[in-house]
């Protein structure tokens, strides 16, 4: 039982070639290139929709900060197609890698910190004393403040892993109890494909949210920085 | 739990990296939002000299009062 539920989280590989590479570089064939001025509808729909989220998104930053843009819309619409298109039956989701999130957290978030060291030195240094703080707290403050920076990247990480891991593991049950309570009691059954039906909504959801909470975390990082 | 199997991390890092700040960014950065024509202001391609702009009488040589 526990092999069989976690084996859609084992990478992928074809008699020992890694077909994750494959899959990882999938979303980017979703994404056509636009060639016109005024391009076919596929095209306009993803360039509209570009737009919208970079006039959200980038609309707190500074003039520095809004060198990231690119960076931003491509991590936000990588791990949003990615998680989409996880949650196709028997598909395998990178997202739920806990390699990759690192890979993602890790330098976009050590991006951020030395781009504000470099530029505003004293006011990133100035990120571990909060205003305000009496004297004797000091020490263990900024003891505090130095683990919450560099927790951030690993929350990054995790938070997207367990989220994508946590939905497609309660899919799997709920759809295997679903099935097999259909040969005991239909009424039941009927009552956990509700549930599955509404667990897929929620998941659909939460693809994009999480997709949403990675950008705009790591936005605010950079917002903090520059 | 599979995801904690390093040995297949190095290939899924690798292959992120590259779709994620490669080629997706290749895709993203051919957006373009120009802005939506509109036509020009029209203006007028010739200035008045400074001698047009107020009427001045014209001297010429052989107008002046002989001497």
């Amino acid at each position: 039982m526990n092999e069989n539920l976690f084996s859609s989280f084992i990478t992928p590989t074809m008699m020992g070639l890694p077909i994750v590479i494959l899959i990882i570089m999938f979303p980017t064939l979703l994404f056509p290139t636009p060639t016109r001025l005024i391009n076919n509808r596929l095209v306009s729909a993803q360039q509209w929709l570009a737009q919208l989220i970079l006039k959200q998104m980038m609309m707190m930053h500074s003039p520095k900060g809004r060198t990231w843009a690119l960076m931003l819309i491509s991590l936000i619409m990588f791990i949003g197609s990615t998680n989409l298109l996880g949650l196709l039956p028997h598909s395998f989701t990178p997202t739920t890698q806990l390699s990759m999130n690192l890979g993602m957290a890790i330098p976009l978030w050590a991006g951020t910190v030395i781009t504000g060291f470099r530029y505003k030195t004293k006011a990133s240094l100035a990120h571990f004393l909060p205003q305000g703080t009496p004297v004797p707290l000091i020490p263990m403050l900024v003891i505090i403040e130095t683990i919450s920076l560099f927790i951030q990247p690993m929350a990054l990480a995790v938070r997207l892993t367990a989220n994508i891991t946590a939905g497609h593991l309660l899919m799997h049950l709920i759809g295997g109890a679903a099935l097999a309570l259909i040969s005991i009691s239909p009424t039941t059954a009927l009552i956990t494909f509700i549930i599955l039906i509404l667990l897929t909504i929620l998941e659909f959801a939460v693809a994009l949210i999480q997709a949403y909470v990675f950008t705009l975390l790591v936005s605010l990082y950079l917002h903090d920085n520059t | 739990m599979p995801q904690l199997d390093t040995s297949t991390w190095l290939v899924t890092i690798i292959a992120m990296i590259l779709t994620l700040f490669i080629l997706i960014q290749l895709k993203f950065h051919k957006y373009s939002y120009p802005l939506s024509p509109a036509p020009k202001t029209f203006k007028s391609t010739s200035f008045p000299t400074p001698w047009e702009t107020k009427w001045t009488k014209f001297y010429s040589p052989l107008l002046l009062p002989q001497q």
